[in-house]
């Protein structure tokens, strides 16, 4: 997974910080109890906003504890853990496995290879687990796989595609939340997908990999095109998300949902800024030089 | 049927934040769970039931009532497009075969029979934003919604669809204040010209942010 999903911190209350740095260590002990070194190595944000959105959904029993962990030696960090961070914990190995699957074959990345291989035993135990979602899961990023390679340009179909997989893994259980959680996550995948092909478009045009928006990206308004359509993404799961009783942690997720979201957009937007300024800068000095030549 | 705000203790002017919590206490109260061993478990459960169904009215209500009816937001509800029979678009057999198709949820097919279509009249576009919309295609659900309603601006049916399909955009701009971090809510987009507002704001104030300005 990409780590888009994140808090905005500067915004966020010390409390609820800490809550959400508790949900974080605690799926990184489950990953590294469950699946060890390797599985710790998977760990991302956004499965804590996974964690953080089912368990202000069903309120499940929460365990906390205190730990060292490899990161921090020496000071103790605050854990919470319940049910749902086991489950984030087995669908992030998923996401991990066919993520260096993918690498393996694509790239022929050796770690990736070894990677996939350490984990394929654990990944066939998932399976056996959650059928649905991992059929799911295999099925979109088949599907993806074959619209890159055909080099598709609709935006809707190969964002739709990790749409359809973030769906199937917010649907933690069948019940009267269904449609409302799978279309959550369905426009939450969608922004995720086209948010990292705008950040990646420049590199991917050089290395000549596929990316949606590269025949778009020297249209004059490409950057307002790509605000546009990234809002709209997160308006329509942030919709859902206001249709789900979600009381417990509502700031957290909020500050996430309306802000943290942004932060990498708002990095690479500051970035080119600066570019474009130095850029006028090296500009003037030239001429001042060539002033003088004269 | 019985009033949802009345089952959760509401009045219908309570906010959305009141409802959820409303509904947290009730749910909990009467969930399944945590009446295990109570001789009134049944009627407890019943309870727990309309209570569900009372929170879930109260969105779609809600919903409904910022959407405007009859129309489909994804899916959610029943799309009604032959509810104005005068219309001239009901005579071609392929529109309105779409339009069923789309009434009963069966949006890609209406798109089959759409896509098969050379003669593209407004209503066209219509039914081709509908039913993209419950695809989840809602970039291409909004380009179609609007070529709709530049080529006929007076239909009040194409400028609410077109308007309703915006509506989460703008709802989050209003949710994200207090956030930051939102490009579409923070400033002009360029962090120059913001620095040198908030500059000026400051000036007008007395202060001073940042001297060489």
């Amino acid at each position: 997974m990409f780590g888009y999903i994140t808090i905005n911190k500067p915004e966020l209350k010390i409390k609820d910080y800490n809550r959400y740095h508790s949900f974080y260590c605690g799926l990184c002990r489950t990953l590294k109890e469950k699946y060890g070194f390797l599985g710790q190595m998977t760990l991302t944000y956004d499965m804590t906003f996974l964690i953080l959105l089912l368990t202000s959904l069903y309120e499940p029993k929460e365990e906390h504890s205190e730990h060292h962990c490899i990161v921090h030696p020496v000071k103790k960090h605050a854990m919470l853990v319940n049910e749902v961070t086991q489950y984030a914990a087995d669908m992030n190995i998923i996401l991990a496995y066919h993520n260096l699957k993918d690498d393996w074959q694509d790239e022929k990345k050796f770690k990736a290879y070894v990677g996939s291989a350490a984990l394929k035993g654990k990944y066939e135990k998932i399976q056996q687990q959650y059928p649905r979602q991992c059929k799911v899961i295999e099925e979109s990023l088949m599907q993806l796989g074959q619209y890159e390679f055909s080099n598709e340009k609709n935006l809707d179909l190969v964002s739709g595609c990790f749409g359809n997989l973030m769906a199937e893994l917010f649907l933690y259980r069948e019940d009267v939340w269904e449609e409302t959680l799978r279309k959550f996550g369905f426009f939450l995948g969608k922004f995720i997908y086209l948010l990292d092909a705008y950040l990646d478009v420049e590199e991917d045009i050089k290395t000549k990999s596929y990316n949606p928006l590269k025949w778009i990206k020297d249209d004059e308004n490409y950057e307002e095109f790509c605000k546009e359509m990234l809002v709209m993404m997160i308006a329509e799961a942030s919709t859902r998300f206001e249709q789900l009783p979600c009381v417990q942690d509502g700031e957290i997720l909020r500050n996430i949902l309306y802000g943290g979201v942004w932060n990498e957009y708002n990095k690479k937007q500051n970035k080119d800024q600066n570019k474009d300024q130095n850029k006028d800068l090296n500009g003037k000095e030239k001429v001042e030089k060539n002033d003088r030549s004269i | 049927m019985t009033d949802p705000y009345k089952v959760l203790g509401l009045s219908t002017n309570a906010t959305d934040e009141q409802v959820k919590k409303a509904y947290r206490e009730l749910s909990r109260k009467f969930h399944p769970d945590t009446n295990a061993n109570n001789p009134l478990a049944d009627l407890a459960e019943e309870k727990f039931k309309e209570v569900q169904s009372a929170y879930e009215q109260i969105v779609k209500e809600r919903d409904e009532g910022i959407y405007g009816r009859n129309d489909n937001s994804y899916g959610d509800n029943r799309w009604n497009a032959t509810n104005e029979e005068s219309n001239e678009w009901q005579k071609d057999t392929k529109l309105v075969a779409a339009a069923n198709y789309i009434n009963s949820r069966h949006y890609s097919e209406a798109l089959n029979v759409l896509n098969g279509m050379s003669d593209r009249i407004g209503q066209w576009y219509y039914l081709c934003a509908v039913a993209n919309s419950g695809m989840g295609n809602n970039m291409e659900a909004v380009d179609m919604a609007a070529q709709a309603v530049n080529m006929e601006p007076n239909n009040q049916m194409f400028v609410a669809l077109l308007n309703r399909l915006q509506m989460g955009r703008q709802r989050y701009q209003n949710n994200s204040a207090g956030y930051g971090a939102n490009p579409s809510t923070c400033g002009t987009g360029n962090m120059c010209c913001d620095l040198w507002c908030a500059d000026s704001l400051c000036e007008c104030m007395g202060g001073d942010l940042c001297s060489c300005m």
